[in-house]
């Protein structure tokens, strides 16, 4: 929004942003059209598109001079390709759920707008032409921030109805928060028939460098082609446009704000590498889950908001433990230090841990321990402090990462009685524990 | 020669778009190195890029065409002069300030106005040349002008911008480029449409290069500017010229231009005459040429490459018409099959039993592809992709000959001085906000800054006239890196211009060159050297032995002249030397007896008056 001032003065003229205008500043006449204000700036200096296609900022003066003046109004229409079915090929649903990889630039307001249509999406990326037959589901344009746990509920349900059509599912997504959606589907969806594969972009797909083209057209590759049953992140493998890797769902985690090969495999190795040219190849054919456990694909409906996560650090305050438990939280993923440490004897004794989080699990919350190390399998049994931390009732998470771990608490407490979901934590349910550490694996 | 009359009548336009590396110690939107020391390459990556609608939907035409050759970008990244922003792996920073003071006190250099905020904007390239697919660009001046040869050439706009990345190595499926140059602020000036001939184009250029040398903040050497140059006539059509290595050519290659607009014009009135056609459908004729003897044909079809042919009809005799010295229409079309990735074509109007084509194989080709007696031919062969997509790009151009010359990008032949086509000429619609930069004002303060640093070729070539009053060193010092030294040292020591400036440009060298470190002497210490001799404590003789011994501040200076004894022999002291030397001998004799023994503390014309 411009400056009330200038407001007011484009009501008198009966102007709106995307008008073509004149404007006579410094003794000189200007045409263009009035661009949208900028979300920074100076408010009262207003925006015009020259005829160059350059925006300039001018301050219109004591005496503004401004006229609409008759021309077409800029307009937006994206183009389309038709979306065609062709035999032969295997059946693909791509479930848009919003973030940077469905974003387009609004040319008016320099603002991202989402890009829904699914046949602005085939023209947008011509290489998915020839993998599959595509159906694709705007389910929703949300960004990563604004995800919440009903929103993963709706995103298994339609993978899950979807799985029952197509061979595989592609989601797209906000990067910001895709480990976390990666997560909640691997464990919310049971018995998983097909590849789901969840991708996104670093960069807008309205620019031509962007790594949505690439991304999408090797998730469709997984979904059409690799024989795997699992949930899984498909991202860029490296900063070239060469590869892509497919991560399991529940070992994968952003691991740099900007890169393209911002995902990267934790503890663990990837599931199978797709190239640009469409060949996948698994990193270890044992590890891939061809089918699951046999039982038919179900979904885990319920889901416990109320769990939180806590990154420990010196001087932090352990009474924030007990503010969860007044607000009813029925589980609580503490980010420890090392092997999963909290301050259990510091010189004032107010800040130790131990006595809160024994009131905690007291009280029927589950406490899960990780690290804030990322790498690496949390042991109580090395130190005095988590021997005691253990004995105060809190549970070792092993090398699940915090993210997952939260997820999972969430899952499993909207889904089974405490005692139960206390027991699950530790036990393996999609790939999110590994019994060994393996050696050789990348930090 | 064309003269001034001519060009006007020809509806000759020509305007120039001048850009200019700074010398800033950073890039424009991250802390990288910008002065492009050589580098390290520590890493390269692999891209491609694509076409993306554009502002208002449409894919910009030029952006479509690098598309559809489906190539591969590869980028070097180096170690100080690369970083995450040149990978397009991080947002831009914040807009570097030593640029836009820079940008800004070339834009009062202009006597242009800046806007009252910069928006950046994205301006779409698809060439691979910007890992983002789109240089960053905004616009800091308008309603500029600068004067040459005695007329005011009028400066709309005027562009701060990033560098593109230099290209290293390109062909039909892969570019490589280094990223040490990309980012590098630039700025473009461009002149009004409305210069009058070819010369006044090249005074243009030169006058704008001085003024942004004069600046002394712009880098210097091969490729630190580029001149492009937009040109038409009435009947013709805007073609922008890049690649002008030398401003000495540049009138010749825009008047070499007008003669090929001319001439394509001829070329349309013709085909016009006789209602010419392009075919667009073209055939497969490899099963003509399965016994050739000629070479190139016989090649490429076994290495199981195709040949692909179109009829041209009315064309017979015009495929061979020159446009310029050496080139027909038949090479501006075979320029356009190049493009797709072809060596060429190989047309009807060719000295074809020179290839070794026989009678009957082109007896059989112009029967198979219905050809009259009007009727003309092209050829291409390769690979069977890379053949349809050249006969369609030069059946395209042919096409273009009958409405007469097309908008391109052209080159420059360094050799032939004339141009030959680089690409389709970008239409407008591939401009958009870049949103991840804020808007920035300028205010008053940083307007009153540049206009007080402003630039005046015109005042500083007066200037040199008066301090040196020799025409070569004059010109020399006006073309020179020391300029702003000299022009500093000359007001504040009073000292001679012309001993000042041959020391800067001649002596200096020399001493460098005997292994001096030059570098080391301090703008300081020169200033003091300039300083004393300007007072007369030190004879003319005595700079180079001072600058010798690499003095880094005044201090130094004071201390060279007491320990090497250095102090200028006056007065008494001159005489009692001269009186020593004994008045025996010619005069010049004793000029060299004295000078022999006093010559670093005597001014030897000083001496030479006095013995008179």
């Amino acid at each position: 929004m411009y400056s009330d001032e200038l407001e007011k003065l484009f009501a008198r003229r009966g102007i709106t942003p995307g008008d073509r205008v004149k404007v006579a500043v410094n003794g000189m006449t200007f045409e263009g059209i009035l661009m949208p204000r900028p979300e920074f700036g100076d408010n009262g200096t207003l925006v015009l598109k020259l005829p160059n296609g350059y925006n300039v900022g001018m301050h219109l003066g004591k005496r503004p001079r401004l006229e609409k003046i008759n021309g077409k109004r800029a307009k937006f229409e994206f183009p389309k390709a038709k979306l065609e079915r062709k035999e032969g090929l295997p059946d693909v649903t791509i479930i848009a759920t919003g973030g940077t990889i469905g974003a387009k630039v609004d040319y008016e307001t320099g603002g991202v707008h989402w890009l829904l249509d699914p046949e602005e999406l085939l023209y947008t990326v011509p290489e998915l032409k020839g993998i599959a037959n595509y159906r694709v589901v705007n389910l929703m344009s949300i960004g990563s921030e604004d995800m919440m746990y009903r929103d993963w509920q709706e995103i298994a349900k339609t993978a899950a109805k979807e799985l029952s059509r197509s061979r595989g599912v592609v989601i797209t997504t906000g990067t910001d928060t895709m480990h976390y959606t990666s997560a909640a589907l691997s464990f919310m969806l049971r018995g998983i028939n097909g590849p789901v594969v969840i991708t996104g972009s670093q960069r807008s797909s309205d620019r031509g460098s962007s790594d949505a083209f690439m991304n999408l057209a090797c998730a469709a590759r997984i979904a059409a082609n690799a024989n795997v049953a699992e949930v899984g992140v498909c991202m860029h493998a490296t900063s070239s446009d060469t590869s892509c890797n497919f991560i399991r769902g529940t070992k994968v985690r952003k691991m740099h704000t900007t890169r393209r090969d911002a995902f990267r495999p934790i503890d663990s190795p990837t599931i199978a590498n797709v190239t640009r040219e469409g060949e996948i190849t698994y990193t270890d054919e044992q590890r891939v889950r061809i089918k699951d456990d046999g039982r038919e694909l179900h979904m885990l409906k319920g889901y416990e908001p109320r769990v939180a996560l806590l990154k420990f650090y010196p001087n932090a305050d352990p009474e924030i433990i007990d503010h969860y438990l007044e607000k009813k939280y029925r589980g609580l993923i503490i980010e420890g230090t090392g092997m999963g440490h909290v301050a259990v004897s510091p010189h004032d004794a107010k800040y130790s841990w131990l006595s809160h989080i024994k009131r905690a699990v007291d009280s029927g919350m589950i406490v899960g321990i990780t690290s804030q190390t990322i790498n690496g399998r949390v042991n109580p049994n090395v130190y005095t402090n988590g021997r005691l931390i253990l004995g105060a009732g809190a549970i070792y998470c092993e090398d699940m990462l915090p993210e997952v771990a939260l997820v999972k608490l969430g899952v499993l407490l909207g889904n089974h009685r405490r005692q139960e979901a206390a027991q699950l934590l530790t036990r393996n349910i999609a790939g999110e524990i590994s019994e060994r550490s393996e050696v050789g694996l990348q930090l | 020669m064309l003269d001034k009359g001519d060009y006007r009548k020809l509806g000759f336009k020509c305007g120039l778009e001048v850009h200019q590396r700074l010398a800033t110690q950073t890039k424009l939107f991250c802390g990288c190195d910008a002065q492009l020391p050589n580098d390290v390459s520590v890493a390269e990556v692999e891209r491609r890029q694509r076409a993306v609608a554009g502002e208002l939907g449409s894919i910009d035409q030029s952006a479509a065409f690098e598309t559809s050759k489906d190539r591969k970008f590869v980028y070097n990244a180096f170690a100080k002069t690369t970083c995450l922003v040149e990978l397009d792996e991080e947002p831009p920073h914040a807009l570097n300030r030593e640029a836009l003071d820079i940008a800004m006190q070339i834009v009062a250099s202009l006597r242009a106005r800046a806007p009252d905020e910069l928006e950046v904007m994205r301006k779409e390239v698809v060439d691979g040349s910007d890992t983002s697919g789109f240089q960053r660009t905004m616009l800091v001046g308008y309603d500029g002008s600068i004067e040459t040869a005695g007329r005011r050439i009028g400066i709309p706009t005027v562009f701060l911008e990033e560098e593109s990345a230099g290209i290293e190595y390109n062909d039909s499926g892969v570019a490589v480029y280094n990223l040490d140059r990309l980012g590098v602020p630039l700025m473009e000036i461009d002149t009004n449409p409305d210069l009058e001939t070819p010369e006044e184009a090249k005074a243009a250029a030169a006058a704008l290069g001085l003024m942004l040398r004069l600046t002394g903040r712009v880098q210097r050497g091969i490729g630190s500017i580029r001149q492009d140059v937009n040109v038409s006539i009435r009947e013709g059509a805007r073609v922008e010229i890049k690649g002008f290595q030398d401003l000495d050519t540049m009138d010749t290659v825009i008047a070499n231009e007008v003669e090929r607009q001319l001439r394509l014009v001829e070329i349309r009135n013709e085909l016009a005459k006789r209602k010419a056609k392009v075919h667009a459908a073209h055939a497969d004729v490899t099963s003509v040429f399965g016994e050739t003897k000629a070479r190139i044909v016989a090649k490429s079809i076994m290495g199981d490459g195709i040949v692909m042919a179109a009829r041209l009809e009315g064309f017979v005799g015009v495929l061979g018409r020159e446009v310029n010295a050496g080139r027909r229409l038949g090479s501006e079309i075979s320029d356009y099959a190049k493009f797709a990735g072809l060596g060429g074509i190989i047309h009807s109007d060719e000295d074809l039993p020179g290839y070794g084509f026989s009678e009957r194989e082109i007896g059989t080709l112009r029967n198979l592809l219905g050809l009259g007696p009007s009727d003309a031919f092209i050829m291409v062969t390769g690979e069977r992709g890379a053949c349809a997509r050249a006969i369609d790009a030069a059946c395209a151009r042919a096409a273009q000959a009958l409405e007469g010359v097309p908008k391109e990008t052209r080159g420059v032949d360094q050799k032939t001085l004339v141009t030959t086509f680089l690409r389709p000429l970008p239409g407008g619609e591939r401009m958009y906000p870049e949103t991840d930069v804020r808007p920035m004002a300028i205010d008053a303060g940083m307007l009153e800054l540049a206009k007080s640093k402003a630039v005046d070729a015109e005042s500083v070539s007066r200037r040199l006239r008066k301090a040196i009053g020799n025409r070569q060193l004059e010109e020399q010092m006006l073309w020179s890196q020391h300029l702003g030294r000299f022009l500093e040292i000359v007001e504040k020591t009073g000292a001679d211009g012309s001993v000042v400036a041959a020391t800067l440009l001649e002596k200096v060298t020399q001493l460098r060159r005997s292994g001096v470190n030059v570098g080391a002497i301090g703008d300081d210490a020169m200033l003091k050297v300039f300083a004393e001799y300007g007072k007369s404590s030190i004879a003319k003789a005595a700079i180079e032995e001072i600058l010798k011994r690499e003095p880094k501040n005044g201090a130094d200076v004071e201390r060279i002249i007491k320990s090497e004894r250095l102090e200028r022999l006056k007065g008494r002291e001159l005489e009692l030397a001269i009186k020593e030397a004994g008045d025996g001998g010619e005069r010049e004799d004793r000029l060299r007896r004295i000078m022999s023994k006093h010559r670093l503390n005597i001014d030897g014309d000083e001496l030479r008056a006095m013995l008179k």
